[in-house]
């Protein structure tokens, strides 16, 4: 057995950019604290969190044992359901006692995106505070949401503990955590925990590339900025071909290396542990046991000559004609973190404005960086992102100025004083995301979106608001809420953005039923870093082509109508003339 | 300057907060009303403000305010309740209107 941290303190934390291996590593460590006789839970705090798969084994939001190994337990923190159970508990009493109307106008104030991050804030609080269900493990594994979520979660107890010792007037805006107030102690405690080295480990989770190590080491910073100083960091998914002459794996281990070489100094600093990249996925605790050996694995044994594997599929260009042809619209890429999405986003952009056509490229993902991804700026091309910090003080702003002329003075104080709460974040953010649906009536407008869960709050927020403006309106008036815009197939195509491998396609499928259920219909699926798009002989990165192509396969048969795909580049996806060129491949 | 002992108790519909800051847009209605209210208890009122969303049990245990809601249902929010009476359904009074309840009798 491998121990890979030598001393491990109560809390782990994984975190790092999508799909650098965070719940791989994370249950695998969680599976060798266990096998060396600790209790152990394994927590997901993902929306999107796919742990269940990689366990094998079904969990809910209280720790259930995983079959075959002692002590070893695991469980999702899913915010929607956190959200239910915090409903249930301030409505339940009231059913029966309280006319249906009122229950119900409660209920449908408790579903805004706010309660639903407060809730599963308040669970995250409880495990690291202390609580009857977190008590019996000596060790709480933290596999996280990508970075800006989590980034999120880790700095709300500071700034609900914050907002409730400012708030003089009795902190009137604690929104839907009014419920909760008296619970600052345990918000103090679990502060108190994060920031405690003997306590919290910090794990940034990344792969051998530029983009994944600059988001780790801003991970770092904030985080020693809340003073979660206690950090480490794995390197998943390191490459070295098996034998030499193959153009795909020698660019793919050379690339691997330059970004390695190219680390950020104090990342280089921490403690690090390397792990191989593995021909096959890591799922099942078979698998997982095996995750920290120095071996990659058996790849392919039979001599293979270069060449792709399997169908060939159509690629950006396709869906550059057919965004061209409308001449304005909106284009939404949307995935789990680390699928590729602003780049995917920036090469359309980039292909379109090649084409003579004007492009406004944005992003609500608060961790992305489409700038850096497009390089120097493109002819043609406006870039802009919503930033919630800026949207949050240009909100404030605006309401402020607006109610100057209908407020006295203590009106405005009280006002100012309730847009100092961190409900206000999402509410800016909802209303930036709105403007940029409505411009795309007049412009082609290419999103590249946060996260999965992330985006998916942001769509909660657009149900409610659809709602209440439907109950505000005055009958026979014309109501367009952006909720309608992101329906019209005629106004935005959603593009759901995934890499051919069992799990991140479970992942895109769950995607689209959260997306169905609000009467969203994906326009396409696109496959993006496709190995079996791209010529290869090496044994590891064919047997994984293969079970790219199968996958390809399955996503035709059962998930979309209209699959696009982008074959592997060799190179680090940045700038006009590589997004081109990745545009153009088919 | 007179002064007031009264007891106003405000029923709000579900919302967000009192001055309404996190919802879809900030209704200056309801922060002029908020500002009211802290006026009238700087006049020696004693005031109280329910949130069905988020105190429902204000509402289920107050008699009055439960026949209110099962007889007219959640249109008659906001409710003002002073000393035990209804002075106000479905609308945010003026700082007039409760200056008038409040028997202050005074310019405001």
């Amino acid at each position: 057995m491998t121990t890979p941290f030598p001393n491990p303190t109560r809390f782990l934390f994984f975190t790092g950019k999508g799909g650098v291996g965070k719940t791989s590593t994370a249950s695998a460590t969680g599976l060798e604290l266990a096998r060396g006789g600790k209790r152990v839970l394994i927590v997901s705090t993902d929306p999107a969190s796919n742990l269940d798969t990689v366990l094998g084994t079904e969990l809910g939001m209280t720790p259930t044992p995983i079959a075959g190994v002692e002590g070893l337990h695991g469980m999702n923190l899913d915010p929607d359901e956190a959200a239910r159970n915090y409903r249930e508990r301030v409505i339940g009493p009231y059913r029966g006692v309280l006319p249906e109307s009122s229950v119900a106008s409660i209920e449908e104030q408790l579903s805004g995106a706010c309660t639903v991050e407060v809730a599963a804030f308040d669970e995250f609080a409880g495990l690291l505070a202390g609580s009857e269900m977190a008590d019996p493990f000596d060790h709480i594994v933290f596999d996280t949401a990508p970075t800006g979520h989590t980034l999120r979660l880790l700095q709300l107890p500071a700034a609900w503990s914050t907002f409730i010792d400012e708030n003089e007037r009795g902190a009137s805006c604690l929104g839907p955590l009014s419920g909760l107030k008296n619970q600052q102690e345990r918000y103090q405690a679990a502060l108190a925990a994060l920031s405690d080295a003997e306590r919290t480990t910090l794990v940034l989770v990344t792969r051998p590339e530029e983009g994944a190590l600059e988001e780790a080491e801003r991970t770092r910073v904030e985080l020693a900025a809340q003073g979660v100083e206690n950090q480490l960091l794995v390197v998943n998914g390191l490459f070295e071909p098996t034998s030499a002459g193959d153009e795909l794996a020698d660019r793919i281990a050379r690339v691997g290396r330059a970004a390695l070489e190219h680390m950020p100094e104090p990342l280089r600093a921490l403690p690090r542990i390397d792990i191989p990249l593995k021909a096959h996925n890591v799922v099942g605790l078979e698998a997982l046991g095996s995750f920290f050996e120095g071996e990659a694995g058996m790849g392919d044994a039979d001599e293979a000559p270069a060449a792709a594997v399997g169908e060939t599929y159509p690629g950006l260009g396709v869906l550059a004609d057919e965004v061209a042809a409308d001449g304005h619209g909106l284009v939404m890429f949307m995935g789990k973190g680390g699928v590729g999405k602003t780049t995917m986003a920036t090469a359309l952009a980039v292909e379109l404005a090649g084409r003579g056509l004007p492009v406004h490229l944005t992003t609500t993902d608060p961790a992305a960086h489409v700038q850096n991804t497009l390089g120097a700026d493109v002819e043609g091309i406006r870039v802009t992102r919503i930033d919630p910090k800026a949207e949050t003080d240009a909100y404030r702003q605006k309401v402020i100025e607006r109610s100057r002329g209908s407020l006295d003075a203590e009106g405005l104080a009280l006002l100012e004083e309730d847009l100092e709460s961190p409900c206000t974040e999402e509410v800016a953010v909802f209303h930036a995301f709105t403007r940029v649906v409505f411009s795309a009536k007049r412009e082609i407008v290419i999103m590249d979106t946060a996260p999965t869960g992330h985006t998916l709050l942001l769509l909660d927020a657009a149900g409610s608001y659809h709602r209440e403006m439907l109950r505000n309106a005055r009958e026979g008036t014309n109501v367009g809420t952006p909720l309608m815009y992101l329906q019209d197939p005629a106004h935005t195509r959603v593009v759901l953005v995934t890499l051919a491998e069992t799990t991140p396609v479970q992942e895109a499928a769950h995607l689209q039923d959260d997306l169905r259920r609000a009467d969203i219909e994906p326009f396409a699926w696109l496959v993006n870093r496709s190995l079996a798009a791209s010529e290869t002989s090496d044994p590891v990165l064919r047997a994984r082509a293969r079970a790219e192509a199968e996958e390809m396969k399955n996503i035709q048969e059962h998930h979309a109508s209209r699959l696009f795909v982008v074959p592997w580049s060799a190179e680090d996806p940045r700038g006009a003339r590589i997004l081109q060129a990745l545009a153009g491949a088919a | 300057m007179t002064s007031t002992s009264r007891q106003f108790n405000v029923y709000d519909p579900s919302m967000c907060c009192s001055t309404g800051v996190c919802g879809p847009e900030v209704d200056t209605a309801l922060v002029r009303f908020a500002a009211d209210l802290d006026w009238l208890a700087k006049q020696g009122a004693s005031v109280r403000r329910y949130n069905l969303a988020q105190e429902p049990d204000a509402f289920a245990r107050e008699e009055t305010v439960r026949n209110v809601l099962i007889q007219e249902g959640v249109g008659a929010l906001p409710l003002i309740v002073m000393e035990g009476e209804v002075v106000s359904r479905g609308r945010y009074p003026t700082r007039e209107e409760l200056n008038g309840w409040a028997g202050l009798g005074e310019e405001v």
